[in-house]
């Protein structure tokens, strides 16, 4: 919302011009229109939010819901309210703000009503944002010219500690657990609206595109930071050991979701059974936990999913497009039946494989705490480098010779071959990357979770996965994580609908092919 | 009868025709000659609504039909006989000539069947094979006759006479004449541009994306510039 | 020799129950190339618009020879109604987008529809009993048992397959389908509307699933919202084993996978539990050595 000042301090005339233009805007009579709109959505923030039930009803807990304090003070999605009514004054926020007052506002509402209370606030700011949408006009975003050395490292840990800010508010909006909060899943997603308004404004003033223009022109710095910042989340207000154990659970299954990435978003092969290779690496660590140790366990794991990459991945010489996912699904579907029945006593079949030791790197297990640092911190760090490391491979992959095989053999199988290029090698070694990593990650999920089932490794976790790869979008290096942090937190946040979940998966990647093919991040 | 005006067709970035005008008169035959890859194919692809032009405006009978989607447009009256003949080679010659009857509901589709058989009797001899063992002369009688099925008011061939032995050049081409002379309107495209301006009662020089010359038959043949382009 | 009878038996009747689905999948994939995943859930769905009719609309004690054609209707009518749905909205939008689009929606559907049913229908989270037909009476060969239902599916299974096969062959939209299999293009040129055919070959499907799904619950009188999966699966791999987009094809490889089916759960290493690796293992196989089936050309629908 300052990116004007942004544009006359490096005072290039361009932008500037059309920021002071947008400036004079705010007073014209076309932009009066969203007056009303931001009016109502502020009038509704401070309206009271329920009647009847609160605060002596049935869930005096919902008192968290600042349901009664107005005008005096206003927090929690109240504030962020206010805070979006008053950014859609600005000319080009009003349509991101007012989406996500509708959804803020909407949420709340429908939450109180399930409750049979009567919200006063609640129609009055969905109005408002209905009309901001509804008023507010789509433009092109400004491109701002990239800044010299001076201003980069300061604004680029400035977006790094922001973006640290949003992951941390994120993971604990709406606090652990239906059991001390029962509208955890409502704040949760109506923090999820307010994040969705802020990073839409954002973009909506092209600074977005400006961060992302600049970190990827100072690669090696914007890495460095973005690490540190990670690495600073146990400082965060998710600094405890129940966040660290979520965030490093995500981690497990982003590194998968990378390695699938590989074959889908690369390679355009469409694997339908990937869990396999999360779960050969985690049976395999699992078996080996008690005589060798963690390192030596994890390769193992990673060589033996890699070498069932190469076996699932060898039919593709043969076999193509539709009829390779069916392959892969069999495979899946082998693997699954296999492990539920114990298949030479190395799976525990139904009874799993309990007892795995945590991790224990010089005389340190990594359940424990270390110094001030929260217990999980070591598995969530160790997440982290391993998502670095899986996200550095991906990069470097996909603007190499071979990624770019990739790609021609994704875009024409065909037409590559003439090209020269050798598609069964190409292929098989998609697989043999992809399975790798995840076989590395089966290894850390076993020894994280301590006990390895069969029931983790079935097709609708291979879907998932799927499903995050592509609503990340395929192919992009950091989709894979942004898709596997959305489909992996949203069922921890939302166990009140854990029911509807496959359903909305399933719903989800109808929408996504149709509305928006190349994913939320796309290349 | 027919007329394209100012006709732009684009497959994604390549624009295939650019800036075609020409009109067809009831009766004639029309016919769009010029090198290959000039646009004359994707001109008739996009009248018989394959292709969905982005520029200019295609009028059958007074009425506009180039927003039409392809399986209304035969309905209307203009049937379209691709290039390469695209006959449905695993049916047989009989199910072959029941396509291009498809839309028709009246009672005159077996008399219309035995007029192709009488006109190219080889058919009605193999009428139970298989259009993909056909030679490549009778694929074209067959795809001439599974056209002329359809009773369509314009007829369109798209390089009748490709790949064909002379002698079947010159049957063919009798067949445009005569489906002519008993009231078919034709606009056709060819490469061999002597044989086609020679039948044609009007011309259309078609050249990268362009119509660049128009006039009766006989006199583009003898244009000095026809000739040296295109009749070496 | 009893039990090989008896198993032998029993692939027949799995068989030919999966034969129905397996045409669905290979009609679909002639005319428009899409693995139409979703297409084991239009039979799934059947089963579960048979079962309500049973429960909600026909009187209880209704005996089972008046039960069973409206039970037919019911569950005709949900397929029909499901696979519509699913064409209209889900795929036909996509014609002509990025290959994997249609793959992945089709996964996307199957999915949404499996847990529709299991979140909204009453208590099919567990399986639902389906009535039995014919009282549960049996056939008695010598030392082989064949219930009555199975009889059924047998005789019907190739009855409804044949008259598939006479209706593309002779009749007028058969003759437009076949021709939109091999050339959409040119078949838009004869004045055929690829959309209604697509719709057709959906609407085919999903009777012929409808009926499959009947006979399936009868027979095995047992129900659950991943039986469409499952079948669909073995269904698709018997429309690949047969060849795609042949109908006598599918029926060939549908019987195929229900000899493998119950010969490898008696006899094959494993035993049972065991005995649906023993079909993917042909699946894998197949695919990558004979991906053309048995009766398969590398064309459209064919007879």
């Amino acid at each position: 919302m300052t990116s004007t000042d942004t544009g006359s301090t490096t005072g290039v005339r361009g932008p500037v011009t059309r920021a002071r233009r947008s400036a004079r805007s705010v007073l014209s009579v076309r932009s009066v229109r969203r007056v009303p709109g931001a009016v109502l959505v502020l009038a509704g923030a401070l309206s009271p939010w329920a009647s009847v039930v609160l605060p002596g009803g049935a869930y005096p807990d919902l008192a968290t819901l600042h349901l009664f304090d107005a005008p005096h003070l206003v927090t929690g999605f109240r504030l962020h309210l206010v805070l979006l009514g008053l950014a859609a004054l600005l000319p080009r926020a009003a349509r991101p703000a007012g989406a996500g007052v509708l959804i803020i506002a909407f949420v709340h509402t429908a939450f109180l009503a399930a409750l049979g209370a009567v919200s006063f606030g609640g129609p009055v700011a969905l109005a408002g944002g209905a009309l901001l949408v509804w008023q507010g006009r789509r433009e092109p975003a400004p491109r701002w010219p990239l800044p010299g050395r001076a201003v980069v490292w300061p604004a680029l840990a400035a977006a790094f500690a922001g973006l640290l800010w949003l992951v941390s508010a994120t993971l604990t909006a709406g606090g652990q657990s239906r059991a001390t909060n029962p509208h955890g899943g409502a704040e949760f997603l109506a923090f999820l609206g307010f994040a969705v308004a802020l990073l839409g404004i954002l973009s909506a003033y092209g600074v977005l595109a400006w961060l992302s223009a600049l970190a990827e022109r100072h690669r090696t710095f914007s890495v460095a930071v973005l690490l540190g910042c990670a690495m600073l989340l146990p400082l965060t207000g998710a600094g405890t050991g129940y966040w660290m154990t979520v965030a490093s659970t995500i981690g497990v299954y982003a590194a998968t979701a990378i390695g699938l990435n590989i074959v889908v978003g690369l390679a355009g092969l469409l694997d339908l059974g990937y869990v396999a290779f999360l779960g050969i690496g985690a049976f395999t660590a699992a078996n080996l936990a008690h005589t060798v140790p963690f390192p030596v366990a994890a390769l193992a794991g990673a060589v033996a999913a890699g070498l069932l990459g190469v076996v699932v991945g060898a039919p593709t010489l043969r076999v193509r497009g539709d009829y390779l996912a069916i392959v892969t699904l069999a495979f899946g579907e082998i693997f699954f039946r296999a492990a539920q029945n114990d298949l030479g006593g190395l799976t525990g079949g139904a009874n799993s494989i309990p007892g795995i030791p945590p991790i224990t790197l010089f005389g340190q297990a990594f359940d424990r705490p270390v110094g001030a640092l929260p217990a999980g911190f070591l598995y969530y760090a160790l997440t982290v480098l391993m998502v670095a490391g899986a996200m550095a491979v991906l990069a470097n992959l996909k603007h190499s010779r071979t990624g770019r095989a990739w790609l021609a053999i994704s875009a024409d199988e065909d037409v590559a071959r003439a090209m020269g290029v050798h598609t069964g090698r190409a292929k098989i070694l998609a697989f043999l990357v992809g399975a790798t990593l995840a076989g590395l990650a089966g290894a850390v999920f076993a020894h994280k979770l301590g006990t390895v089932g069969y029931e983790s490794f079935d097709f609708s976790e291979s879907v998932t996965l799927l499903a995050a790869v592509i609503l990340g979008g395929m192919g992009t290096v950091p989709g894979a994580v942004v898709g596997a942090s959305l489909l992996f937190v949203l069922p921890e946040k939302l166990r009140e609908f854990s029911d509807y979940r496959l359903m909305l998966f399933g719903l989800a990647l109808i929408l996504i092919m149709r509305l928006r093919p190349k994913g939320l991040v796309s290349s | 009868m027919l007329e394209v005006e100012g006709l732009a067709v684009a497959y994604g970035a390549i624009e295939a025709v650019k800036d075609v005008t020409f009109t067809v008169e009831e009766g004639r035959i029309v016919c769009l000659v010029g090198t290959n890859g000039a646009g004359k194919t994707t001109t008739l692809r996009a009248v018989s609504g394959l292709l969905r032009p982005h520029r200019g405006e295609i009028r059958f009978l007074g009425r506009p039909i180039h927003h039409l989607p392809a399986h209304t447009v035969l309905a209307l009256g203009i049937a379209h006989c691709p290039e390469g003949r695209r006959l449905f080679t695993g049916m047989t010659v009989e199910e072959n000539l029941m396509l291009g009857a498809h839309l028709r509901r009246d009672s005159e589709i077996a008399k219309d069947m035995l007029r192709v058989y009488e006109l190219f009797p080889v058919l009605g001899e193999r009428q139970g094979q298989r259009a993909g063992l056909l030679s490549g002369g009778e694929q074209q009688m067959l795809a001439i006759g599974r056209a002329v099925m359809a009773r369509p008011k314009l007829l369109m061939f798209d390089e009748p006479t490709m790949g064909l032995a002379p002698i079947m050049i010159q049957r063919i081409l009798d067949t445009i004449a005569l489906l002519r002379d008993q009231g078919t309107t034709v606009l056709m495209v060819e490469q061999n541009a002597l044989a086609a301006l020679t039948l044609a009662d009007h011309g259309h020089v078609i050249d990268l994306g362009r119509t660049t010359l128009s006039g009766p038959g006989r006199e583009l043949l003898a244009d000095p510039r026809v000739r040296s382009a295109y009749l070496g | 020799m009893a039990t090989l009878a008896q198993q032998l038996v029993n692939g027949l009747v799995l068989g030919a129950l999966i034969g129905l689905i397996a045409l669905g999948y290979t009609m679909v994939y002639g005319i428009v190339q899409l693995i139409n995943f979703a297409h084991g859930e239009v039979f799934m769905a059947g089963a579960f618009g048979a079962h309500f009719a049973y429960l909600r609309l026909l009187p209880a004690g209704t005996p089972w020879y008046l039960a069973l054609p409206v039970m037919t209707g019911a569950a005709v009518a949900v397929s029909v109604a499901v696979a519509v749905a699913m064409e209209r909205w889900a795929y036909r939008p996509l014609r002509g987008a990025h290959k994997l689009a249609p793959l992945i929606t089709a996964l996307g559907v199957s999915i949404l529809l499996q847990e529709v049913v299991r979140v909204f229908y009453p208590g099919a989270t567990a399986p639902l009993a389906f009535p039995r037909a014919f009282a549960g009476g049996s056939l008695t060969l010598g030392p082989v048992l064949v219930l009555w239902t199975g009889v059924l599916a047998v005789v019907v299974a190739p009855l409804l397959a044949t008259g598939l096969h006479l209706y593309v062959e002779r009749s007028r939209l058969g003759r437009a389908m076949r021709a939109t299999a091999q050339d959409p293009d040119t078949a838009r040129l004869m004045g055929i509307d690829p959309d209604r055919v697509v719709l057709a070959t959906f609407v085919i499907g999903a009777v012929l699933a409808g009926a499959g799904a009947v006979l399936y619950g009868v027979h095995y009188t047992q129900i659950d919202t991943a039986i469409g999966f499952q079948n669909g699966i073995f269904a698709f791999t018997a429309a690949v084993l047969g060849g795609i987009g042949s109908i006598r094809g599918a029926m060939l490889g549908a019987l195929c996978i229900g000899l493998v089916k119950s010969l490898a759960g008696q006899y094959a290493w494993g035993g049972a539990q065991y005995d649906y690796v023993w079909v993917f293992v042909l699946l894998i196989l197949v695919l990558m050595f004979r991906p053309q089936g048995f009766l398969g050309r590398p064309e459209g629908v064919r007879a």
